[in-house]
């Protein structure tokens, strides 16, 4: 559980001022990088909040499908050019994606994970593909500056780095589906 | 000594696991290719050497440009390529099993290829068309035929690549929940990265191709770098992955002892795929077009590939502790006069070890942003590959090749030989330490690299760069000989030492080491994640330069 210091160090460095502004300054780096590594830490937060309170996930989460779903609307809301943007703007949204993205999103995917099924699991990989694909499509292609505040070219990055990050999806669904991974390792 | 002569007699039950006279003789073209270059290419070296230093004039037929174009090509694409292709085909065969018929098919084509792409690039360079260096990029322009030659250099490789490839599924689906043996486990790894790493400078060959014949008027010369240091930062990791493989995997046996982790070894080759490629961004640390935030970022990226190395020198060390403490060795540093310095197999890699010690705190020098500054464009860069490529990776080759030869050609090491590996081992340590210590030195006084000797009109600062260039040109001399001494070595074991039996020594794991998991089986999602990190680091650099880019350049001859 010594491991746990260290997320906690990671959490609160990734919130000090200077960290977030710079990593805020890049656009794709603000979606992809830095609300990646929130979800993250409340993933690698979850067991010791599984353990701490073991009878709330229960009750709450019994098949997985509660957390899995409360996931993706929270990701889904931080894919939204304007929440970015609020989050750039007024102090108590960007305190929200500090916390939501770790135990509103990090949190119930860990505790989900082994209690849905594999067709909920590849279900879930195959709808945030078509979702970067959709988004990839938007910020490439949209004629407009979709943030207030980032430029053209930084939303045009965010677009091709959605697109790829679908292709490397796409890899692994098709990696995980002509390789029996229980069988074949 | 006696470590060699007891492993002549020991050991019959190799003989049944030695290797196919087919594949060996694969190996034995690679590795005869190998040091040929090494001999031309070291040849080169001394007279581009002796030139920088003031003491010799090249023929008018001979610029200095020329020279280090075939020097670098020589030694960094064709000697390395082609030992780490010769090695790990040899790794291949006796740890699965031998090589498949089509594989070897596979490694023939390849090898043709390689070799019919590298006479389409030197015919140019010799013709004084194609003075570009290694470091190929636009703007310099070489003649077309030099590009086309360096894609047959890539399809060759791609072919051994996939060659190895099918080898390994092919072992897979008939050893299932069985980890690939660990030798194979690094060529895997080292033929992903040949693979996915020659993509980008593929791409950026065929971007030049119709440039350099006047098809179209200008090129992107961010993209084109770039995509070239995707790729070279890439090799430059192959050489050491197939260094450090000799390393985790024979010199325990060598030296008596077993593998430390099996598990460790493993992570410790996940980790340099998977992170590899995006570390091309620190050669690029002065370039134009890259934002700071961005270039202060690559520099985590940069320096977690220093990462797996520390754990390398982990698990070397207590590998060396181990053994010798198992051979009565005490005291805290006292158990080092247990090994066996008289083996040049150990002896060889084992400096090249040591010498990874300055050679890496040169590269995180090198990829930390202020003092990239200090350093970049002098001599300090060339000496720095050559204490990683000519010490750490080459004398790890010269070691693996005093047993790797001997096994392919059904010879063995005599004592002789070894005692002539030894004074090799010496005369190169020497040279290489005078040659890129004065390097270095030089390079911090503020003497520029890729330029061939001036005094710049007797300016004094110049003036006092020459007493360390004349050590470059002693140390040159001392490599020379080394070099003269390695190539003799190695044919003389190919083809006129007595034959015998010669061991391919894996070591064994610790008796209670933990089982791996089999997790570090997964090649797919290694793929998937490096190719993800990939996307994740270039797409920032190259959605700016594409559309936000420059004019663009006409080719350029400066020579």
């Amino acid at each position: 559980m010594k491991g746990i210091y260290y997320v906690i160090t990671l959490y609160i460095f990734l919130m000090l001022p200077p960290v977030a502004n710079l990593m805020e300054s890049v656009m794709i780096i603000h979606m992809h990088m830095q609300m990646t590594l929130f979800v993250i830490i409340g993933f690698l937060l979850a067991p010791v909040l599984q353990k701490k309170f073991p009878r709330f996930f229960e009750e709450w989460n019994p098949n997985g499908i509660p957390g899995i779903l409360l996931f993706v609307i929270v990701m889904f809301y931080w894919t939204l050019p304007r929440s970015m943007d609020e989050a750039l703007n007024l102090w108590y949204i960007e305190l929200f994606k500090f916390i939501s993205l770790p135990f509103l999103a990090g949190v119930p995917l860990r505790d989900s994970w082994k209690k849905v099924s594999a067709s909920v699991k590849n279900g879930l990989i195959i709808l945030f593909t078509l979702l970067f694909i959709a988004m990839g499509w938007l910020y490439i292609w949209s004629p407009n500056q979709l943030c207030n505040n980032y430029l053209l070219i930084d939303q045009i990055t965010l677009g091709w780095g959605f697109l790829l990050t679908a292709v490397c999806m796409i890899s692994y669904i098709a990696y995980s589906y002509i390789t029996d991974l229980a069988e074949n390792i | 000594m006696e470590a060699i002569k007891k492993e002549y007699w020991k050991d019959k039950a190799n003989k049944a696991l030695g290797i196919s006279p087919e594949d060996a003789r694969i190996t034995k073209s690679y590795l005869s290719v190998a040091f040929i270059a090494i001999l031309v290419g070291g040849f080169l070296g001394l007279l581009q050497g002796m030139n920088r230093a003031g003491i010799l004039e090249l023929p008018v037929w001979a610029n200095y440009y020329k020279v280090l174009t075939a020097h670098g090509l020589l030694l960094v694409v064709v000697l390395s390529a082609f030992f780490t292709i010769g090695y790990f085909y040899a790794g291949l065969s006796h740890s699965l099993g031998g090589l498949l018929p089509k594989v070897r098919k596979m490694a023939w084509i390849g090898f043709w290829m390689k070799i019919f792409g590298f006479v389409l690039a030197v015919i140019p360079i010799l013709q004084g068309d194609a003075s570009v260096m290694y470091t190929f990029y636009p703007p310099m322009a070489a003649a077309p035929m030099f590009y086309i030659g360096l894609v047959f250099i890539v399809l060759g490789v791609w072919m051994l690549a996939f060659g190895a490839f099918i080898n390994v599924a092919n072992w897979r689906k008939n050893h299932k929940g069985q980890h690939i043996p660990i030798i194979s486990f690094f060529a895997t790894g080292v033929f992903v990265l040949l693979f996915f790493g020659s993509l980008p400078v593929a791409i950026e060959v065929f971007y030049i191709i119709p440039w350099a014949f006047g098809w179209i008027d200008t090129i992107n010369v961010m993209v084109s770098r770039t995509l070239f240091w995707a790729f070279g930062h890439t090799l430059v990791n192959i050489w050491y992955m197939t260094a450090i493989s000799a390393w985790y995997v024979f010199v325990p046996k060598i030296i008596d002892g077993r593998r430390w982790s099996d598990m460790l070894t493993r992570i410790v080759v996940i980790a340099l795929v998977i992170m590899n490629i995006t570390g091309g961004f620190h050669h690029q640390i002065i370039d134009p077009g890259i934002s700071e935030s961005v270039k202060y970022m690559h520099v985590f990226m940069s320096l977690a590939i220093g990462f797996p190395s520390l754990m390398t020198a982990y698990a070397m060390f207590a590998v060396f502790e181990k053994t010798a403490r198992k051979k009565g060795g005490r005291g805290l540093v006292g158990w080092y006069k247990k090994m066996p310095w008289g083996d040049v197999r150990f002896l060889a890699p084992f400096i090249a070890m040591v010498a990874f010690i300055p050679a890496g705190a040169g590269g995180i020098v090198q990829s930390t942003n202020q003092l990239n500054q200090v350093v970049h464009n002098s001599m300090w860069v060339v000496g720095h590959f050559h204490l990683t490529l000519g010490m750490t990776v080459v004398m790890t080759f010269f070691g693996v090749s005093y047993w790797l030869v001997p096994f392919v050609s059904g010879r063995v090491l005599t004592p002789a030989i070894n005692k002539l590996g030894i004074i090799q081992t010496i005369v190169w340590t020497v040279g290489m330490v005078l040659m890129s210590g004065a390097m270095h030195w030089v390079g911090l006084l503020g003497s520029p690299r890729r330029t061939s000797y001036s005094t710049y009109f007797d300016n004094a600062t110049a003036l006092s760069w020459d007493p360390y260039l004349f050590f470059l040109a002693i140390g040159g001399t001392l490599l020379m000989i080394g070099v003269l001494l390695q190539v003799y070595a190695v044919f003389n074991m190919m083809f006129f030492a007595p034959k015998g039996e010669t061991e391919f020594p894996v070591a064994e794991e610790e008796e209670d080491a933990t089982p791996t998991p089999m997790w570090t089986e997964r090649w797919g999602l290694w793929i998937v994640l490096m190719l993800t990190l990939v996307s994740m680091a270039y797409v920032i650099p190259l959605v700016d330069f594409i559309v936000n880019a420059p004019p663009g350049s006409p080719p350029f001859k400066t020579w």
